[in-house]
């Protein structure tokens, strides 16, 4: 990948003096000062369906309570990156990944690992706004039951807090018994965060959340992003460019499975040092 | 990494793992899987079981009497001392009630299903379902009652206009579009339009007076035959056919349906009509499924007890000639049934034993057919999917 | 080929496809509607004295002061009947010998039909089955009764090409100028009031037990004995199928023993009804001896087995059905797979598995062979719940078999056989039905 020296130096920050690794990190200096710790690391990290190579040797850190967009044309393989983060491409029975990936250096794919426990750790929103077929209360409580809160009043006081978070209680909070189903698209996939937010993750994996919204909608869910910003790790996998640059501090680009380029938003989107990149961004393809 | 391992390793939410709970995990994903594992072979293991068991009762039969007299002997005096065990009057009367449900089952299904799949609008397809469901919801017993109560006396009564009505009502329209085709297909190629108009008229008028003649001839000789016995092999053969038809026409659609839209539209496009579309394009590409389609209908027809057990007059004997459907005969399935009352008695003899033997008969010839119809499936889906 | 010929066989093919479904519906008509007619017939009728007083005497239902009215009157006029008879017996005693016993037999014909229609004749032993008990309690077989009275049937051989022809002989001619002459204008014109025939609904159809092999009574002890067969059969199926489902939706993988696993079910799918029997006889009755012989308990089994392959197809089908974004979002939100199927994937596709539990539960009801030999009796009391491991039950499915083909008196109880299809039909059919409403309001709700 790039190893340019920017780089390298950054990742001698990261690493407080440790020894020499291939890490990959973005070369935002200052930020890193405010307190950006590596919180997932990919190291030569490939993920295969079968043969085919469709993420190819990642090398990555991706800090601590920022948010990061994961842009690219569409099979360039962010989507399944992001789904590798949490281990939902377990779901694939031909999926399997070489290399390593970190999560507070634990590696998400070691043999002691169990990704129930680790999905509550780093949840996830995904493309179609997915609510289950309850009310609004059971969806929000289910994460919560299922590790073990049963008490009435607090699934209630966790409801009410993750729907705040999600800026949706003064929405719904006079219908909270009423089937999710009924809520509009934008509000569905609101709840879908509260949703993941109750469980209390440390990382929130974004899906392209508003692919399927309409514009009033993706801006709600912006503005949300926006709220969330600093409380959480966040990564967001978007093909609107648009968004990437409005809600996102860092910038990852994939092309054809390989990560062209990680750094700050504004520099990608302004000085892309890579060609492809700035083909990409300039719209000559998409 | 190794400053942020030890941060997160005290975190109390770990999200890893010690090796004896990893063990436990195992263990009881292990035991879990193994459960819901042991479940789903439940259903294999009671098709050995079923093998097996028909099979240890059947074997007895076949030591103590040999192979030649059950399939080759129509003698069937199973409570005689000694007994004969001849069943293949009995095997013969299976298949003729099997043949004759088919005979009527196969074409009506086939257009039934192309019917469903291309004909019909949506709308209209949504009532016929139901129609369909209903058919194969209503037991096998109602079937034989109706057979037995309803059908059978009007078959004798009046079965002579019966089989006339029928034959004007199924043959008239075949026969007349025959001598239009035949007319058309004589008067062709000319060359001169007017010729060829005049050419046409008057086959259709010569064919058409050959036709209606027979027609009249073929319906008059029917109408004169007197129906002995109304429990015979056609009556079974016609509520049989009943009874087969929504597995025929479901599975045929499903397979009509599985040749996509385009083969239709190119059809189409090349100045096809829709009965020449189907016939010529969609037909032979879903004939594997509409096989298939036909042997789980066959398999239906000759399973089925209850029907010709009271419908068929369970006389043991090959008709005379041998495709007169207005006699009496006796099924597989009705002799099980029927005699297991008498013959369970004598657990041991050769009486109790035939009849298993003649439920592996049964058993075999279903396995087979089944693994045949699904071999097709498969390889019709295999070969649309373009494999 | 023209292209006028083209169109008309084009058009006379989409008239076979139609004419084809045309016949479909009309199969079930023709197959359903005389069922319902005769079976409302069980229930709907008019009914006899005779009825009554069965209905009085051996379950305790109807106004018993009224029925005492009605008796008296059927009384006063039944006694000249009875009259006719004593003076004719009386006559006869003077007759020469060979007339005789010429008109003895005759005469024996006349008591039997009358006993027949209306009970036992005055002087004569108390019958022992209760079908000599009483008279003819629905007003067609006192028509039919009556018809026998009147006159004699006799077969016209003289033209031997055909079959024998049936014609009727007035009874009386064979009585001109005897006292018993004046009985049968008599009964002729008053059969009414010795009958009162009424317009009956009897509900008792459903809800009483049989008396004497049906030819009086209801059908209880076989509603009863299907139901029990039946949900008993589901108890075995319903939990063992759907688990399996979820083996084979989630669990299972992609390979040759899977595979095989799915044959073997599409082969249990097509094993004959009665090789169900045959083997329900031999491995749960004669090998693991589940009971003594016939029991509920063997016949659920077998039709366990039998239904077993529908509820795992259709319960695949319905969790197959349910949107894989529910399984991410539970998963996503750290739920293990045996909480993600528990709490999310099987409530949601619990509508299409309660339909597919339905169908086999109306398939279960309306089998026969299996429970042939496993299950099913003839003629027998309702039993208790706790007697399904011991003992075999009527059902409807083989008491219409046994009633129409095995009964002695099959032709005199049609009315009771076509309650019991109609019954059966019924109980199928709507549980069909409530499984195709299910459907469509489950579609309804997908679509949105």
């Amino acid at each position: 990948m790039q190893m340019t020296a920017e780089s390298k130096d950054s990742a001698g920050v990261a690493s407080q003096g440790g020894a020499k690794r291939e890490i990959f990190l973005p070369p935002d200096r200052e930020r890193l000062k405010e307190g950006g710790t590596p919180h997932v690391v990919a190291k030569n990290f490939s993920i295969f369906y079968g043969d085919f190579e469709a993420v190819k040797k990642v090398n990555a850190d991706i800090l601590s309570k920022y948010v990061t967009a994961i842009i690219g044309p569409s099979g360039c393989g962010k989507s399944t990156f992001l789904r590798a983060i949490n281990r939902m491409n377990d779901l694939i029975p031909s999926c399997h990944t070489t290399g390593t990936l970190m999560f507070e250096g634990e590696d998400i794919y070691g043999k002691y690992t169990d990704e129930v426990l680790l999905r509550k750790r780093i949840g996830m929103v995904f493309q179609k706004p997915n609510p289950f077929p309850k009310s609004i209360f059971d969806n929000i409580a289910y994460g919560p039951r299922l590790h073990g809160v049963n008490d009435k009043k607090i699934l209630a006081e966790i409801v009410e807090k993750s729907l705040r978070k999600a800026v949706l209680w003064d929405e719904v909070s006079d219908r909270l018994d009423r089937n999710a189903l009924g809520l509009s698209g934008g509000q569905q996939q609101r709840l879908c965060v509260a949703r993941a937010l109750a469980v209390e993750p440390d990382i929130l994996l974004l899906d392209e959340p508003t692919s399927a919204l309409d514009p009033k909608a993706t801006a709600k869910i912006e503005d949300l992003i926006e709220e969330l910003r600093g409380s959480y790790t966040i990564l967001i996998v978007t093909h609107n460019m648009q968004q990437a640059s409005r809600v996102s501090d860092h910038t990852m680009f994939f092309y054809e499975g390989d990560l062209v380029e990680y750094a700050p938003t504004k520099h990608l989107f302004t000085n892309p040092r890579d060609q492809v990149t700035e083909d990409y961004i300039t719209g000559r393809f998409s | 990494m190794t400053d942020t391992v030890s941060d997160s390793g005290k975190k109390p939410d770990a999200f890893v793992l010690s090796p004896e709970k990893l063990r436990r995990q195992r263990i009881a994903k292990f035991v879990g899987e193994g459960f819901l594992l042991a479940v789903a072979s439940f259903v294999a293991i009671v098709v050995l079981f079923i093998f097996y068991f028909v099979a240890v009762d059947a074997i007895p039969f076949f030591q103590l009497r040999g192979f030649t007299e059950f399939f080759t002997s129509t003698g069937w005096y199973p409570a005689d001392e000694p007994g004969e065990f001849g069943a293949l009057a009995i095997i013969y009367g299976s298949g003729m009630v099997t043949v004759g449900s088919a005979l009527i089952a196969v074409p009506l299904g086939i257009s039934a299903a192309i019917c469903l799949s291309d004909v019909l609008p949506f709308s209209v397809r949504q009532y016929a379902k139901p129609v369909i469901e209903m058919l194969a919801a209503i037991p096998s017993v109602a079937y034989g009652f109706f057979a037995l109560v309803i059908f059978a006396p009007l078959l004798q009564n009046f079965g002579g206009p019966i089989l006339m009505w029928a034959w004007w009502l199924i043959a008239g329209p075949f026969v007349l579009l025959a001598v239009i085709v035949a007319a058309d297909l004589l008067a062709s190629g000319k060359g001169d339009e007017a010729r060829e108009r005049v050419m046409r008229t008057a086959f259709t008028l010569l064919f058409g007076i050959i036709a209606v003649g027979f027609l009249y001839w073929v319906g008059k000789t029917l109408s004169a035959i007197q129906i002995l016995s109304g429990t015979n092999a056609l009556n079974v053969s016609i509520i049989l056919s009943f009874m087969a038809l929504p597995t025929i026409v479901s599975v045929s659609e499903d397979s009509l349906q599985a040749v996509g839209r385009e083969l239709r539209e190119g059809s189409y496009a090349l100045g096809a009509t829709r009965a020449e579309t189907i016939v010529k394009t969609v037909l032979p590409a879903a004939s594997s499924g509409i096989l298939a389609a036909v042997i789980l209908g066959i398999m239906r027809a000759i399973g089925e007890t209850m029907v010709v057990w009271m419908a068929s007059g369970n006389s043991s004997h090959i008709p005379d000639p041998w495709f007169n459907y207005l006699e009496s005969i006796r099924t597989l399935t009705a002799t099980i049934a029927g005699d297991m009352g008498e013959a369970d008695q004598v657990t041991g003899s050769a009486r109790y034993h035939v009849l298993f033997a003649m439920g592996l008969l049964l058993l075999v010839f279903s396995f087979v057919s089944n693994f045949i119809s699904e071999r097709i499936v498969v390889r019709q889906r295999k070969i649309l999917a373009g494999e | 080929m023209d292209l006028g010929t083209r169109k008309i066989l084009d058009r006379s093919f989409t008239a076979v496809g139609i004419t084809s479904i045309v016949l479909m519906a009309l199969a079930l008509l023709i197959v359903v509607v005389p069922i319902v007619r005769g079976g409302l017939g069980a229930l709907y009728f008019t009914g006899t004295v005779e009825h009554r007083k069965i209905q009085y005497e051996e379950f305790g239902e109807g106004d018993g002061r009224r029925l005492t009215r009605e008796i008296e009157e059927t009384e006063k006029a039944r006694a000249p009947v009875y009259r006719f008879l004593g003076e004719f017996e009386a006559e006869m005693e003077s007759m020469d010998p060979v007339k005789k016993r010429e008109l003895a037999s005759k005469y024996g014909k006349v008591k039997r039909v009358l006993a027949h229609m209306l009970g036992p004749l005055p002087g004569e032993p108390e019958p022992i089955l209760l079908r000599f008990q009483y008279g003819r309690t629905r007003w067609e077989q006192v028509e039919e009764s009556l018809h026998d009275l009147l006159f004699v049937t006799k077969w016209d051989y003289s033209n031997p090409e055909e079959m024998a022809k049936e014609y009727f002989v007035p009874r009386i001619d064979e009585f001109r100028g005897t006292a018993l002459a004046g009985l049968f204008p008599y009964v002729e014109n008053n059969i009414e009031s010795m009958m009162l025939p009424r317009p009956t609904f009897y509900w008792g159809f459903i809800t009483n037990k049989s008396l004497d092999a049906h030819i009086f009574g209801g059908i209880w002890a076989e509603i009863q004995g299907t139901f029990f067969l039946a949900v008993g059969a589901m108890l075995f199926a319903f939990p063992l199928g759907v688990i399996a489902a979820i083996y084979f939706t989630e669990y299972a993988k992609d390979n040759f023993f899977t595979s095989m696993l799915r044959s073997a079910n599409s082969t249990l799918a097509g094993v004959p009804s009665i090789v169900f029997g045959l083997f329900g006889l031999a491995f749960f009755i004669n090998t693991v001896k589940v009971s003594e012989s016939k029991s509920v308990l063997a016949g659920s089994l077998t039709l366990a087995i039998m239904v077993l392959p529908t509820i795992i197809r259709a319960a695949e089908e319905a969790i197959l059905a349910v949107p894989i974004t529910y399984k991410e979002a539970s998963l996503g939100l750290g739920s293990t797979k045996w909480r993600t199927i528990m709490t999310v994937i099987l409530p949601a596709a619990l509508p299409g598995i309660i339909t597919g539990g339905i169908i086999s539960l109306g398939r279960a009801a309306g089998e026969t062979a299996p429970i042939i030999f496993t299950a099913a009796v003839s003629v027998g009391a309702t039993i208790g719940l706790a007697d399904v491991f011991s003992s075999p039950t009527p059902a409807l499915s083989w008491n219409i078999y046994n009633l129409a083909s095995e009964h002695e008196a099959a032709n005199e109880i049609r009315h009771v056989q076509y309650g019991m299809v109609l019954s059966l039909i019924s109980i199928v059919l709507l549980l069909n039905l409530s499984a195709i409403l299910l459907r469509a309001r489950i579609s309804k709700k997908l679509k949105g």
